[in-house]
């Protein structure tokens, strides 16, 4: 018992093992990566990364996938940042409706959830694969962004909403904090409550939780609503730092929100695995990428090492299982 | 759901009848196919709906399609243009040898096609090439950037896409000249994707590593305005020329305010507009066209900026 209890605790601090040896490696060869302004540089750019692989996190444990979240992301961010700075015109009152900054954020993340929860809703409604619904989603929410940005990118947003992307607060960049709050908010969702429980119930055997009386269609379009407004708030912060709304944001973040989530350590079949886990992925990701710039890799070097890390989480991953 | 038999006699009597009525179309106004690599990149945009507008301006309707930088997607839209019988194709290709049997196949068929932008590596397949010259244009940026750097110092280049044409043209442009003062000395190449997000990001890590650069060099200006803003949240944009290429809009204001050094300033609406006059030419019956005709780049700094608006417009 007490070998195997052993052995538990290793494989939880595998991830953290992996980090603190890649750390240790690039130190020895870069003296600049072990400074202060670089460590809030990785924490300030993996942030947005961190708050949509929280929601991925949610989706993938209750054994499902969302691969809309880039997508999401660029249109909520492009939804905030014209109602910001245009308003909504209505031709036939021959008014606009203007938006202040809360107003716009608000909307942002209600866009963002609500085209989560209709991925949500495709998905128990019509049992489809969350694979298709989400890809299906990944290509209509590009589409509304272009549609809403007619190709071009928003500019020039101002001060007061730069600061959700490039503020610093207390001596700790914005972007930060907000992922802080996401992270603890999802963590307290997952132990303490029974939302929590149920997530892991359907993603460890849907049947036997229905059964059981958990309402799964309902927790599965929470789940769906939360990982879109968690890609909102990533869309607010990419496009609060670029100070610009870019209809191309966002580009195959879901790839990277799954690698982070896989390195974490949570199981792509469902039911096992944490938030904290996932944090973690991220900021191994995120020191890959800084590490390899610091270092002046060749990019095409860049992209077999950033896939073969994740190739060796998976299969550390199998073979811990056997 | 289920189809009943009838639904489905009607759903295939609908289809016929709509094929038949675009093959009637044929007789009404000439129609103009704009193929463009893609429209996930503002600059490509309003390469397409200038083209597009031109050719409405002529009397022709006009239709874009996006290839979305996929060379198959782009053969399937050649076979559409094909069968539904365009008069002429507006071409920006996804690809210099992979597009090139794609516009074989439009003229074969009779449908000439116009090359914007980027060039195919044929000189018997499309009926000219309008094409910017990015290599002469980073070659003026390069000239321009060692003089403002006094011949030595530091500097980055941050790269598009490793895999674009246009990423080692306007590279290997810049280096030719730059490469000739040995004191300009090149501390990080790196690839940021023609992407805005990724150069701050980049950028950020190579200050870490580099504190000490004077000037960088950008294959586009989102890239350029995304090292800018690296180098303002580092606190030493004042200390580092930043030079870009396309003329983007808030990169033209960013020269006029003295944040961006210079950049490459392309015309798309003047090769959209060109391509759209030829093929109004080519249907009016005129055969001789120039295979290869180069718009040329011209450098855009704080001396000639006022001349210039976004895309040269």
């Amino acid at each position: 018992m007490i070998a195997t209890a052993t052995k538990d605790r290793l494989i939880k601090l595998q991830p953290l093992i992996a980090l603190f040896v890649m750390c240790l490696a690039i130190s020895i060869l870069s003296d600049k990566f072990l400074t202060v302004n670089n460590g809030w540089n990785i924490l300030r750019q993996i942030s947005v990364n961190i708050c949509i692989s929280v929601g991925m996190t949610l989706v993938i444990l209750t054994r499902g996938i969302d691969l809309s979240v880039g997508s999401i992301l660029a249109f909520a961010g492009a939804v905030g940042a014209g109602l910001l700075k245009f308003g909504i015109d209505v031709p036939s009152e021959n008014v606009n409706i203007g938006f202040t900054l809360l107003g716009a954020i608000i909307a942002a993340i209600v866009v963002g959830g609500a085209l989560g929860w209709f991925n949500g809703f495709a998905i128990t409604r019509f049992k489809a694969p969350a694979f298709v619904v989400t890809l299906a989603m990944l290509t209509m929410a590009r589409g509304f962004t272009m549609l809403y940005t007619e190709g071009f990118p928003i500019n020039g947003l101002g001060d007061h909403f730069g600061f959700i992307g490039t503020g610093w607060f207390l001596g700790v960049p914005f972007p930060v904090w907000i992922t802080a709050v996401v992270v603890l908010l999802a963590v307290f969702l997952t132990n303490k409550t029974p939302l929590g429980r149920y997530i892991y119930a359907i993603g460890g055997n849907e049947n036997a939780a229905l059964l059981s009386g958990i309402n799964t269609k309902r927790v599965k379009m929470i789940v769906y609503t939360l990982s879109g407004i968690t890609a909102a708030i990533g869309g607010l912060m990419v496009t609060s730092r670029l100070d610009s709304a870019q209809p191309n944001a966002g580009l195959s973040y879901e790839l990277d929100a799954i690698a982070a989530v896989v390195i974490g350590g949570t199981s792509l079949s469902g039911g096992k695995g944490s938030i904290w886990g996932t944090v973690l992925g991220a900021v191994i990701i995120g020191v890959l990428n800084n590490g390899l710039v610091l270092l002046n890799v060749s990019p095409f070097w860049q992209q077999v090492v950033k896939g073969a890390v994740i190739l060796l989480a998976v299969i550390m991953d199998k073979t811990n299982k056997e | 759901m289920k189809l009943s038999s009838t639904k489905v006699f009607l759903l295939v009597l609908a289809l016929a009848l709509g094929c038949k009525q675009q093959e009637d179309k044929n007789s009404g106004p000439k129609k103009m196919a704009v193929i463009i690599s893609t429209l996930n990149n503002p600059w490509f945009v309003f390469l397409g709906e200038r083209a597009a507008a031109k050719a409405q301006e002529l009397g022709y309707e006009a239709k874009i399609f996006d290839s979305q930088n996929n060379t198959a997607l782009e053969a399937d839209h050649f076979d559409n243009v094909i069968v539904s019988g365009f008069d002429a194709v507006l071409f920006n290709p996804t690809d210099a040898d992979g597009s090139v049997v794609n516009v074989k196949k439009a003229k074969e068929a009779g449908i000439p096609v116009f090359c914007m932008d980027r060039e195919i590596n044929s000189l018997n397949a499309a009926t000219s090439q309008i094409l910017s010259d990015s290599y002469s244009g980073s070659i003026a940026v390069g000239a321009y950037f060692a003089q403002q750097l006094n011949k030595k110092g530091n500097y980055v280049e941050l790269l598009g896409l490793v895999g674009d044409n246009n990423t080692w043209a306007r590279s290997n442009g810049f280096h030719s000249v730059v490469d000739n003062y040995p004191e300009l000395k090149m501390v990080a190449q790196q690839n940021a994707d023609f992407d805005r997000n990724k150069a701050l990001e980049v950028m950020e890590s190579i200050i870490q590593s580099n504190p000490n650069i004077q000037g960088v060099f950008c294959g586009n200006d989102a890239m350029a305005m995304g090292a800018y803003q690296a180098l303002v949240g580092a606190g030493i944009a004042d200390s580092v020329k930043v030079f870009g290429f396309d003329g983007a809009d808030d990169v033209v204001s960013a020269i006029q305010e003295g944040k961006i050094t210079a950049t490459g300033m392309q015309f798309p609406n003047v090769m959209a507009e060109r391509a759209a006059i030829f093929a109004d030419e080519y249907i009016r019956g005129k055969r001789d066209f120039a295979q290869k005709i180069p718009v040329a780049v011209e450098l855009v700094t704080a001396e000639n900026v006022e001349n210039y608006a976004a895309y040269g417009e």
